[in-house]
């Protein structure tokens, strides 16, 4: 099992968790976070933004289906530009469903 | 070392602290999420909410894609794991949709800024 961390921008966000739905993977967890990257922020005129708002996506997935997970989210959050975001793929050792106590996904 | 990452209801948020202080595990990394899993979402028609006939002829029966859940990030030795894991379940199982997962990650290393000791003593 792999946690994928993908941090996308906002206003992309709908559009990763409704492609990712579309393909069958409806569960996630959601953050708004902060950050910045390798441009340091952003500079708007005199202003500059040291820290961007972004949002945060987890998503656990079983192995097989973690390289269809990047490719949703790598065209789903895509423009082309500086700060589409990064992934991150982390592994996960076990899972428990409070509920039902089952150990799947 | 490992990771627990558990996603719980937010109004088990005193329950779950208080059952940790009790365990002697203080060291809880909290964070208000949104999150929805094999359900998609609050789904009223799930939940046995009856809906009045105005809001099916508006499609109004959408619910709720996010439900709001708290998310705990708990770092813990190898043998103290079950030990949080039997506790979280005990404490949040109410036997509804939505009591919440928990993920355990292996974790290679932790250092505390302070003192700069690494591994289990930062813990």
């Amino acid at each position: 099992m792999k946690m994928i961390r993908a941090i996308v921008r906002p206003e992309m966000s709908d559009n990763v968790t409704e492609g990712l739905a579309d393909a069958g993977f409806y569960s996630m967890t959601k953050m708004p976070v902060f950050g910045r990257g390798k441009q340091k922020g952003l500079t708007v005129g005199n202003t500059h933004y040291d820290e961007l708002p972004k949002m945060l996506i987890i998503i656990v997935v079983e192995d097989k289906s973690v390289d269809e997970v990047l490719k949703i989210i790598q065209y789903k959050a895509y423009t082309g530009s500086e700060g589409d975001g990064k992934i991150f793929i982390s592994p996960v050792d076990s899972v428990l469903t409070v509920r039902t106590g089952s150990k799947e996904i | 070392m490992k990771e627990i990452i558990a996603f719980i209801r937010t109004s088990k948020m005193n329950a779950t602290k208080k059952i940790l202080d009790e365990l002697n595990i203080s060291s809880v990394t909290a964070m208000p999420v949104f999150g929805r899993g094999k359900q998609r979402g609050l789904n009223p028609v799930l939940a046995g909410i009856e809906l009045s006939n105005d809001a099916i002829v508006r499609g109004n029966i959408t619910g709720m894609k996010f439900v709001p859940k708290r998310m705990l990030v708990i770092v813990a030795k190898d043998e103290e794991v079950d030990i949080i894991v039997e506790a979280l379940v005990k404490t949040n199982k109410t036997g509804f949709i939505g009591d919440g997962k928990i993920f355990i990650c292996p974790t290679d290393n932790a250092m505390r800024v302070r003192t700069k000791e690494s591994g289990d003593a930062a813990l």
